[in-house]
């Protein structure tokens, strides 16, 4: 049984069809990337497996569990934590409470240690990705390489079995990627399981062991970065046809 | 010379009274406001203070749903008035002491809140500020509908007042001092709320319902809490007003009770809780004292002007008066010069048995 499966998933948006009979699977602790030219409706795919779009067809199995058209909080609440590709911090409240939010969930109150109160283990998340110093600065006081970590802070703060990353190198600059790339592999280290869409492939391709590429809503190759590298359709997708 | 006073004068104003917490002044309000009847006001002064004190309840409980969790209700007035014609039902009807149904009527406030929640919430923004405005006004039109129970157009008079074992000018005494207190655990009550670990929750859904999602919170849920905790107390309000003017009628339906709590927390600032708190007194001082008793203006006038001092003043504040006198406290104390931190420091050193390790 596979962690996540994902089976003939279809979506369409009047005529157009921006996610057409999907397959593919995630295993525990795995980290894979989905990658394609804008439009290809990888982030329609995210949408539809946290439940934030219905699917017209297909279904999406956690944990050998249905989840398909669950409501995203339960789906969250189910270990599937996700991350915006614009974020959407809470800009009025203070960094560590845009954790406490999480924290307050089922499954973050349930996560919490007898030991530890929920500020501790927001302090302690927030150390893990270096924020700790801008605690109680108020969320839109953040630069955007801030935010993009503090989503991704608040996504684990629920100790998701999957993380899902929707362009978690988004805007940022070479330093901030390094500092990034570190810190996703430091979380599939301590054993999460981590999907990744991505448009920078070069940071993309260090991180992952598989990659799933996407095309007019099609998946048209998967594969280990190096094969998909050498694909000629991935080629023909990203630079045009030979003539 | 005098500049040299003044500065001394402002240096020990910052020593000695800004550093005062915020509590000792509300503290000190409150004692205001318990000895403020021993001068022996008129009753209409008393019974402004009364108003006010309901108006700070109601104010609050609209600040809780719309100021922390952004859903916009423009028909507060439909739990306002289910407080007043629950508690007259239930005296009508049941012939139950006033201590009773104050509380069955803001408990039957709160069911109601609870079932209109559930389909009003399923709108946003705009969409349910118009949704919430039509319920007081069904409202009007059940009460003229079922004539016989509700008394239609009269509405319903004669339910008893609060104290009726006391004589007429001790009741109003005794009102005052039960609507204040009533105030003040109403007060703490929603303040606490909103500043737990709901109340973030309740702000997470303000900023972005979204993410509140992504963050496994359940949006609907803690939506509904507020609309329901926000109905319990403005019906309790409404249900102790109707004792303290004796009848229950359609005009705690109006468009006019709608907009009181909007106008109150606006005008105090949105969100703050204490804000719409201390404008319900300041409004009702400016309208029924300043205006009416003082200066005298007739009833049209008094009007306009009071609604061009509330239009201008929320354009000079636009985040309201308690936030901004709070925002300038808080900027006059960042802004000290380095003379009173050194003072304070020695002042602390003092107090300490002069330890000789330096400050850090």
């Amino acid at each position: 049984m596979h962690l996540l499966e994902v089976e003939d998933l279809t979506k369409s948006f009047g005529g157009l069809i921006a996610v057409k009979n999907v397959n593919f699977n995630v295993d525990e602790r795995e980290i894979i990337g989905i990658i394609g030219p804008n439009g290809a409706g990888k982030t329609t795919l995210f949408n539809l497996i946290t439940g934030y779009l219905k699917p017209d067809s297909g279904k999406i199995r956690f944990n050998g569990e249905e989840i398909t058209g669950l409501p995203p909080y339960k789906i969250a609440n189910k270990g599937l934590a996700r991350t915006f590709q614009i974020v959407r911090p809470f800009r009025h409240l203070p960094t560590i409470a845009n954790i406490m939010v999480a924290l307050n969930s089922p499954r973050g109150k349930k996560r919490i240690e007898w030991v530890k109160t929920p500020e501790r283990k927001a302090m302690e998340m927030l150390e893990d990705v270096g924020l700790s110093e801008m605690m109680l600065e108020p969320a839109e006081n953040l630069s955007h390489g801030d935010l993009k970590r503090l989503e991704i802070a608040r996504a684990m703060a629920l100790e998701p079995q999957i993380v899902l990353l929707d362009e978690p190198f988004g805007g940022l600059s070479p330093v901030e990627t390094e500092y990034m790339v570190k810190s996703i592999q430091r979380m599939h280290l301590d054993g999460h399981t981590i999907v990744i869409v991505e448009h920078k492939l070069h940071a993309l391709m260090k991180l992952v062991k598989r990659v799933i590429v996407m095309h007019y809503g099609e998946k048209i190759a998967e594969g280990s970065p190096e094969e998909i590298a050498k694909n000629d359709k991935v080629i023909e997708v990203y630079l045009g046809k030979v003539a | 010379m005098v500049k040299r006073y003044f500065r001394a004068a402002y240096l020990s104003f910052l020593v000695h009274v800004v550093d005062i917490p915020p509590r000792f002044f509300a503290f000190l309000i409150f004692i205001i406001f318990l000895l403020f009847p021993i001068t022996g006001p008129p009753e209409s002064i008393l019974l402004m203070m009364i108003i006010a004190n309901l108006m700070a309840i109601y104010g609050a409980s609209w600040d809780l749903l719309v100021g922390r969790t952004g859903q916009i209700s423009l028909g507060h007035a439909l739990f306002f008035g289910i407080g007043a014609y629950a508690t007259a039902l239930l005296y009508v009807y049941l012939n139950l002491q006033p201590w009773a149904t104050i509380f069955i009527a803001a408990l039957i406030g709160f069911v109601i809140a609870l079932l209109i929640g559930f389909p009003c919430l399923r709108v946003k923004g705009p969409y349910l500020a118009l949704v919430t405005m039509a319920f007081p006004l069904i409202m009007t039109g059940v009460v003229y509908y079922f004539k016989d129970i509700t008394g239609g157009e009269r509405g319903i008079y004669g339910i008893p007042r609060l104290f009726p074992f006391l004589n007429y000018n001790q009741q109003r005494f005794a009102e005052y001092y039960f609507t204040l207190i009533l105030m003040l655990i109403s007060s703490i009550i929603i303040y606490k709320i909103a500043n737990s670990k709901t109340g973030i929750v309740f702000l997470s859904i303000l900023d972005d319902e979204l993410a509140s999602k992504a963050c496994g919170i359940n949006v609907t849920k803690y939506k509904i809490m507020a609309f329901a905790i926000s109905g319990l107390f403005a019906s309790l309000a409404g249900a102790v007003n109707a004792h303290i003017l004796s009848s229950a009628s359609a005009a705690s339906f109006t468009l006019t009770i709608s907009f009181m709590p909007v106008i109150i927390t606006i005008f105090g600032g949105i969100g703050t809780i204490y804000g719409p708190i201390s404008a319900a007194y300041v409004l009702q001082i400016l309208d029924r004292y300043l205006l009416y008793k003082v200066i005298n203006v007739s009833t049209e006038w008094r009007t306009i002007i009071y609604v061009v001092i509330v239009i201008v003043l929320i354009l000079k504040w636009p985040r309201g008066i308690a936030r901004t006198a709070v925002d300038k406290l808080k900027d006059l104390e960042e802004a000290r010069p380095v003379e009173v931190v050194y003072k304070k420091m020695k002042k602390k050193e003092e107090s300490s048995g002069g330890s000789i390790h330096a400050p850090s």
